[in-house]
């Protein structure tokens, strides 16, 4: 963790006239707030990446039948499984808040003649269409509807 | 093979993107219900009994528009590749650039194949 990545990285390609001192990342570069941050957003990825494959599971369970849907579904109810699908909720809810905060600002100033709404308006947008599909799939996939 | 992933660049961030944003969309109610919810007894378990589940994926929308299995395509595929972007973001943050362009074809390979198995899954229903 404390072996900088690149500390050249930002010198000169010529030596100056004045000596300098070489450049040096500090050991707890990692754990200062911003790039912390940018690394457990970074780190979600792994969790989007093991919900897919678990996902992809299930549904090839439930093509095969209703024993290996019921197995999947039993299996699920281990704390083991719990204690994945909290992380799984804590990241996604992480990813969204930062990547919406971000979305606003990476939009271009137009389009042609269209400009995009300001940007807090493009954040509430997000917010109420995340939470709108969210509580539509929570309410069908809980048997609330349909 | 880092000219190779440059060259695909634009279908990486593509896919990364809506991953992030169309992923963490889907993501969040199934998450809740199927690994939480249910799981914890808090829902009947007979909301996603096998029937209703596969009614549920296999539903479409006027008998024409297959609505089930295309959230379920991209509830499978898309996080995939936000997955994959991310940890080779992450491989490189912690040192790992002379290793990209391995690392990178290896990530975005097995995004690749997950998402080809995913479809065969859906489209098996």
């Amino acid at each position: 963790m404390s072996r900088p990545a690149h500390p050249h990285a930002m010198a000169p390609h010529t030596p100056g006239r004045t000596r300098t001192a070489p450049p040096q990342m500090p050991s707890t570069w990692w754990s200062a707030p911003r790039i912390r941050n940018y690394l457990l957003f970074d780190a979600t990825g792994i969790v989007y990446y093991l919900i897919s494959f678990l996902a992809i599971g299930m549904v090839q369970a439930l093509a095969r039948g209703p024993e290996s849907w019921e197995a999947v579904m039993t299996r699920l109810r281990h704390p083991a499984y719990i204690a994945f699908h909290v992380l799984c909720l804590v990241s996604v809810v992480f990813v969204a808040v930062r990547f919406f905060s971000l979305f606003p600002k990476a939009q271009p100033k137009a389009i042609g003649p269209i400009k995009p709404p300001p940007g807090p308006v493009i954040h509430a947008m997000l917010y109420v269409v995340w939470l709108g599909i969210t509580a539509i799939m929570t309410a069908i996939l809980a048997g609330v509807i349909f | 093979m880092r000219a190779f992933l440059l060259k695909i660049e634009p279908l990486i961030w593509l896919m990364f993107g809506q991953g992030i944003l169309i992923g963490t969309m889907l993501l969040t109610g199934w998450i809740l219900v199927v690994g939480l919810l249910i799981p914890l007894g808090m829902v009947d378990a007979s909301a996603l009994s096998y029937d209703r589940a596969y009614a549920l994926a296999t539903a479409s929308l006027f008998g024409v528009i297959p609505v089930g299995k295309l959230v379920l395509a991209a509830l499978l595929v898309l996080p995939l590749w936000k997955g994959a972007h991310h940890v080779r973001s992450l491989h490189v943050d912690f040192g790992g650039a002379e290793r990209d362009g391995i690392v990178g074809m290896l990530l975005y390979g097995v995004a690749l194949v997950g998402s080809i198995v995913g479809i065969l899954a859906v489209v098996g229903l």
